[in-house]
């Protein structure tokens, strides 16, 4: 008999990253703090994105390949691959009047 | 007596049995030149999708090339509306719906499909990014296909390397109705290299091929392989677009497709909760 036995969290399967340094982005009153984000280069990094707004935002950054629906009052985490020195933006889809952010990786 | 068409009838009698002795493999799927990255659609937002295919040197008959069925491949247009929408932060489903002009026809309807399609754990969690893709197939018999329904399963894998991204989607169809259903699995496959240049514009390059059934691949001659230079990014209002031109690779190929995908992406309302940050599957 063969028993397929399926993780109850990624921690069990995911090889446990080399330490992740973290960071948090806050979207309020329409706009991003802070908007210039600076962090280790070639490091890997968790990035938390807080919405205390009562808008929907979708976080997104073209160059870090990640798209994300945060509803109002709600939190998502990402995983950020070790970063080469330079600049990459981020912006909320959703509002293009929002002014983009950018994290500088140094 | 000999009649004069006999020679030519007796010729559309061999073509026409040869087609129902050997069944075309499909694993090219010329109403969707896309490949699949790992990300799906945002939880609550919906996606509608143009993808247009236009064969401007392939085959002069049917059942060669991306023609599965009876219609030949040489000047066809295939023209899909997909209609996809995040269900949760890890799946979402979709709707398609396919037609097709043949060479100075019109357009018709050439099929339907639905699918499953979802990415496990979060992104940059495991050393390559894992996803996959379920879809069910209605396909127009004779003319555009021999399979009346299939199943397609992919896997779909992703890496991101600094600015590029790798995108390898296998395709395993099994033929569920019509021609072919007592055999096994077909195998293909979806691949691109996609550079991130500027939102607007971004070039890479795609990759589609049939090798024809698992169990007894095709000669590489008659299989089907594809490379697609594209630009891709975004246009005002927040359209998608990909446009390429594909050269075939080998004589089973077309030899020259040239494809145009617009995708346009609204947020119209969840019907979930955000999904765990620790789950892996929903």
């Amino acid at each position: 008999m063969i028993y397929i036995c399926l993780p109850q969290s990624r921690d069990l399967l995911a090889a446990p990253n080399a330490k992740e340094y973290s960071f948090e982005i806050h979207f309020s009153e329409h706009h991003f703090t802070p908007q210039k984000l600076v962090v280790p280069s070639e490091q890997p990094l968790l990035l938390t994105v807080v919405n205390s707004s009562r808008e929907r935002i979708e976080f997104e950054s073209f160059k870090l390949n990640r798209e994300k629906v945060v509803g109002p009052e709600e939190t998502i985490t990402l995983h950020l691959p070790p970063l080469h020195a330079g600049s990459y933006d981020f912006f909320d889809d959703f509002h293009q009047d929002v002014a983009e952010g950018v994290i500088l990786a140094k | 007596m000999n009649h004069p068409l006999q020679p030519r009838m007796l010729g559309n009698v061999l073509a026409l049995s040869a087609l129902i002795a050997l069944p075309c493999v499909a694993q090219v799927d010329p109403w969707e030149f896309e490949v699949y990255p790992y990300s799906t659609t945002p939880r609550g937002m919906a996606e509608f999708e143009t993808d247009n295919s236009l064969v401007t040197s392939g085959h002069s008959v049917g059942g060669e090339g991306t023609a599965v069925g009876t219609l030949r491949s040489q000047g066809m247009w295939n023209n899909a509306y997909e209609f996809s929408y995040g269900l949760t932060d890890r799946i979402e489903g979709a709707i398609y719906l396919n037609m097709a002009a043949p060479d100075g026809g019109g357009l018709r309807w050439a099929g339907d499909n639905i699918r499953l399609r979802g990415r496990l754990f979060d992104q940059e969690t495991l050393p390559v990014d894992i996803g996959w893709y379920a879809e069910l197939e209605w396909h127009k018999t004779p003319q555009f296909d021999d399979a009346m329904r299939e199943l397609e399963i992919r896997p779909i894998l992703e890496k991101d390397v600094g600015p590029f991204s790798i995108m390898v989607n296998p395709k395993f169809e099994k033929v569920l109705a019509g021609v072919g259903h007592n055999q096994g699995l077909e195998f293909g496959y979806d691949a691109g290299i996609h550079y991130r240049w500027t939102r607007t514009l971004s070039p890479g390059l795609e990759f589609y091929g049939g090798a024809g059934l698992l169990d007894q691949l095709e000669p590489s001659g008659e299989q089907q392989h594809y490379v697609f230079p594209v630009v891709w990014g975004e246009l005002p209002h927040g359209l998608e677009y990909n446009f390429g031109a594909g050269y075939g690779l080998t004589h089973g190929s077309d030899h020259v497709i040239v494809k145009f995908n617009l995708e346009l992406e609204r947020f119209v309302g969840a019907l979930f909760k955000a999904s765990s940050a620790s789950g892996w599957f929903f």
